[in-house]
């Protein structure tokens, strides 16, 4: 089997060396906060208190108070602070700021999303006018046909990002009262929970109601798809908000599907338009196209350092910031672009320093399949218990391709291309669907460039895309001599693996198979599984 | 009633996947075109020496190899072939068609090709993957007409030199036809006040339709058509006529397991069934027979898989508008667990069927092998049948 030489960190520690003590079994939240040293915990700290104020504007808009009474999965507001505090474990320096820079940026992000949310909402802001030039669409999709809109005058609602994407993963037990609805109602409960949730909020009528149209997509896979048709003959039927749906070709790889999934594009273009009474833009999509393909570039580049023996940004942060960049920005927002280049400074800083976040890193691993919501933080936990570093995630594994970002009539065509291929090449289903060469071998390369000697594979047990190649993960990865570790979970759903019940099944493939003892043994169980 | 002279005769042919006429048609020099889902156009896959055989595996007993490679959160069907496939249950295939429809079938083909499991011995063997349609509009169209060239007619010219002209596939659409024919004229009689063959015979004769050469059991179909057309039906009052709606349904045994409670199977609307697979194509000399075929296939297509809005609702008006075609009291949602399309549309489904146009449903999950589960099926078919009596005898079969 493959092995990879094991890095000892030469510097101690600063501040707290076994975090698993601020846990207690008595409390929803930790005991404490992570003692860091004096300089880590003061830029922490200060990082906590802005998240605080950005919290606090919120709360300050009256609308939200309703809002906040109104729906019961906004109980997870109150769960921000301590739910920070997940991405940052054990970290220090470089690491740490990234962890901040990024996932304040994104909880920010989604702040204003709820705000937007209950602007409009018919049952608290009820701003009519602002509703009339808002778009809903999922959680689960790329916003690309946005791009040209001014995003000050066509305002997208991904009203399931705030609504159960991130609820779950700030307040764990936040989506089982929604998965309970959806089964009481019919449907069962082998489908991947999350689409499921999401039909649950629609059958409890508990989504926010606003929006001139909604565009749904088929990303990621067969329960989304089906998913949406619960929630948009509630949205028609209801509502009276007429949706699109918007149709993504599942053999992304295959040519022969890139103009369909372009002509679709260009519907769904000319239904927002219609709707909206709002025109595409060229400048703005080519002002956008230019920062799509800077966002690209510096994830390329953050690839490249995590391929060395220093990975710096890595983790939950790394994937939800890429989740919230390329799918829910598109380009869109030019904020994003001083923040891709703050990241990556701050990246090249600490691989220049050759930083290292755990007193050794013994293992190199890929991160594959789908991440439980509810466990975000097992990538840092990996790395502090078991010196495993999570070198990439497979839903940070998105597009490298530049596309075309300067105005001529040819590349207006090719741009319509662009936006299917980066459609179709969503977060998640890029490797979920498309043939097994995407899931597999795109794997195998991967753990080739990154020196991986590891796979931790997420078993999302109701994913069937990735569990329908359970035995050739298996095979494959015993034929290249790397090891497969299966972690099960149920992405959304506590109550089947409690998240210790996910780390166990790290903790006793490392003691049976590597045959190995904790970094930090303080780490190994945390009594967490009734923590938010 | 008395027996159907065929009925024996069609009910050994489906012991097996690689029946006596599968290989009645290698021996006559046919190519064996396996498929696994009503997405892919039937008759493109009968043209010239080529026949389609749609992938099932009845009998299925232990999936327990296919359950290693897929897990056994995959719906049991997908399961099932690849365990067939892996026991060389299939090896009389030449080539494997199969759309990217739903998650499962499409990983459960893509395991046979990694595996090898069928044409080791044959160089001219491959596996084809087609994107389907996912809507009802001209560009759809236009997708479906490039990926049956790219991924059925092309593959078939150059490996096996199958003629796939306009004039092929316009012959080969009019021997489907003639089939649908048949079968949409035995149905008729399950309109009847007292019909004279029962749900369970006709699910046996029109499962043969799909996994046998359609050109070795024509004749035996129309003769048993002739038969039926004299046969003197039973006294026999049934206690509720149902509509059975689906996915994967190649089990006869589910139907008989429905009708030896007393509820008649007027109608079938499931993959394997008569609605919408066996609906005549019509053609016009005027636009291209591929186009036009790959038109009736999206246009007649009632797959959850299909995603816009005029679609899905369109699928349940189809369904209440055949239960008020065959007279039906009530609709049976069926499910093969596992499966996250049917999860969904049986959930919708069920409750507008019974919302929105007043039928009592009864919605069901259940095994691929109906015989493993009888017990708890037959209890809740039971059920179902009583509540519809009880509507009847209170003034009407509709809620």
């Amino acid at each position: 089997m493959k092995t990879v030489e094991t890095i000892i960190n030469p510097k101690k520690r600063v501040g707290e060396e076994s975090p698993g003590k601020i846990y207690s079994d008595k409390l929803k939240v930790r005991a404490r906060r992570e003692w860091r040293g004096v300089k880590d915990t003061f830029y922490d700290y200060t990082r906590w208190l802005y998240l605080l104020s950005v919290l606090g504007r919120f709360i300050m808009v009256p609308r939200n108070v309703k809002g906040f009474l109104r729906y019961r999965w906004m109980m997870s507001y109150l769960f921000v602070p301590h739910g920070m505090d997940k991405f940052t474990i054990g970290l220090r320096d470089e690491a740490l700021r990234i962890a901040h820079t990024s996932f304040n940026f994104v909880i920010a992000d989604v702040t204003q999303a709820i705000a937007n949310c209950f602007r409009g909402d018919r049952r608290v802001g009820n701003d009519t006018e602002y509703s009339d030039k808002c778009v809903i669409t999922d959680e689960n999709s790329m916003v690309t046909f946005m791009m040209g809109f001014d995003k000050d005058k066509v305002h997208t609602i991904l009203r399931e990002v705030p609504t159960m994407f991130a609820s779950n993963i700030f307040h764990q037990f936040n989506v089982m009262h929604y998965l309970d609805v959806a089964q009481e109602y019919g449907i069962s409960g082998d489908v991947c929970p999350m689409p499921e949730a999401e039909a649950g909020i629609s059958i409890d009528d508990d989504f926010c109601v606003l929006g001139c149209c909604a565009v749904q997509n088929n990303t990621t896979c067969d329960g989304s798809l089906m998913g949406n048709g619960i929630i948009a003959k509630r949205l028609e039927r209801e509502y009276g908000i007429p949706t699109f749906q918007l149709a993504t070709p599942l053999r992304h790889k295959e040519p022969d599907v890139l103009e369909y999934a372009a002509t679709e594009i260009k519907k769904a273009i000319a239904f927002v338009e219609e709707h909206t009474g709002e025109k595409w833009d060229w400048d703005r999509y080519f002002a956008a196209a230019k920062r799509v393909n800077y966002a690209t570039k510096c994830r390329i580049a953050q690839m490249e350092i995590n391929s060395t023996p220093y990975p710096q940004f890595f983790g939950a942060a790394f994937s939800l910031y890429n989740d919230t960049n390329y799918m829910g920005n598109s380009g869109r927002d030019p904020q994003f672009v001083k923040i891709d280049r703050k990241l990556l400074e701050l990246a090249e800083q600490g691989y220049k320093a050759k930083r290292m976040y755990a007193k050794e890193y013994r293992h190199r691993a890929i991160i594959w399949g789908v991440q439980p919501q509810y466990v975000i933080d097992q990538l840092y936990w990996l790395l502090q218990c078991w010196g495993i570093v999570p070198l990439t995630d497979m839903l940070s594994v998105i597009n490298t391709d530049m596309i075309v970002d300067e105005d001529t009539p040819e590349n207006r065509e090719q741009a319509y291309r662009d936006m299917a291929m980066l459609n179709m090449e969503m977060i998640m289903r890029n490797h979920t669907h498309g043939g097994y060469k995407v899931l597999l071998d795109d794997l195998w390369e991967l753990c080739e460039q990154m020196n991986a000697d590891l796979v931790m594979m997420w078993e999302h047990m109701s994913c069937k895309a990735l569990t329908g190649m359970h035995g050739m993960f298996e095979e494959q990865g015993r034929a290249r001599g790397i090891h497969v570790m299966w972690v099960s979970h149920d992405l959304c759903d506590p109550r089947v693996f409690t998240r210790q019940a996910i780390r166990d099944q790290v903790n006793k493939y490392m003691r049976t198979v590597f045959r190995e003892e904790p970094l930090d043994p303080s780490l190994e169980i945390i009594p967490d599984n009734e923590a938010y | 009633m008395r027996d159907l002279k065929y009925l024996q005769y069609f009910e050994d042919l489906l012991q097996q996947a690689d029946n006596a006429l599968v290989e009645q048609a290698k021996a006559d020099g046919k190519i064996c075109v396996a498929y696994t889902c009503e997405n892919v156009p039937e008759p493109l896959l009968n043209l010239d020496r080529a026949v389609s055989i749609r992938l099932s595996a009845p009998n299925t007993g232990s999936i327990d190899i296919a359950t290693y490679y897929m897990t056994n959160l995959l719906c049991e069907p997908s399961r099932a072939l690849l365990e067939r496939a892996i026991e060389g249950g299939f090896n009389f295939a030449d080539c494997v068609i199969t759309p990217d429809g739903c998650t499962m079938m499409n990983r459960c083909v893509e395991n046979m090709e990694l595996l090898q499991t069928m044409g080791k011995e044959n160089p001219n063997f491959f596996h084809e993957y087609m994107e389907i349609a996912f809507k009802n509009t001209e560009s759809d169209i236009d997708l479906s007409v490039l990926q049956c060239t790219n991924h059925v007619l092309k593959p078939l010219a150059e490996k096996y030199g199958i003629d796939t002209s306009d004039a092929a596939i316009r012959k080969a659409v009019e021997e489907h036809n003639r089939v649908c024919r048949v079968i949409r004229a035995i149905s008729e009689f399950r309109k009847e006040e007292k019909p004279r063959i029962t749900g369970y015979e006709f699910h046996v004769l029109c499962l043969a339709t799909y996994v046998c050469p359609k050109y070795l059991i024509i004749d035996k179909l129309e003769e048993t058509l002739e038969e039926i057309r004299t046969r003197e039906p039973d006294d026999k009052k049934w206690r509720a006529r149902v509509l059975v709606v689906g996915s994967e349904t190649d089990d006869s045994g589910f139907i008989k397991l429905i009708e030896e409670q007393g509820a008649y199977v007027c109608c079938d609307r499931f993959c394997f069934g008569s609605y919408p697979g066996r609906v005549p194509i019509e053609l016009n000399d005027e636009e291209d027979a591929l186009r036009q075929v790959c038109r009736h296939y999206i246009r007649n297509c009632h797959c959850p898989r299909m995603m816009s809005m005029d679609k899905v609702y369109g699928r349940k008006q189809y369904v209440a508008d055949l239960a008020k075609e065959y007279r039906a009291d009530g609709v049976i949602y069926n499910q093969v667990k596992f499966c996250d399309p049917w999860a969904y549309e049986r959930t919708l489904g069920s409750s507008m069927l019974h919302t929105d146009y007043g039928y009592p449903v009864l919605s069901v999950d259940r095994p691929y092998n109906v015989a493993s589960s009888v017990g708890q099926l037959r209890t809740r078919v039971q059920a179902f049948v009583e509540s519809v009596e009880i509507k009847k005898l209170q003034g009407g079969g509709k809620a």
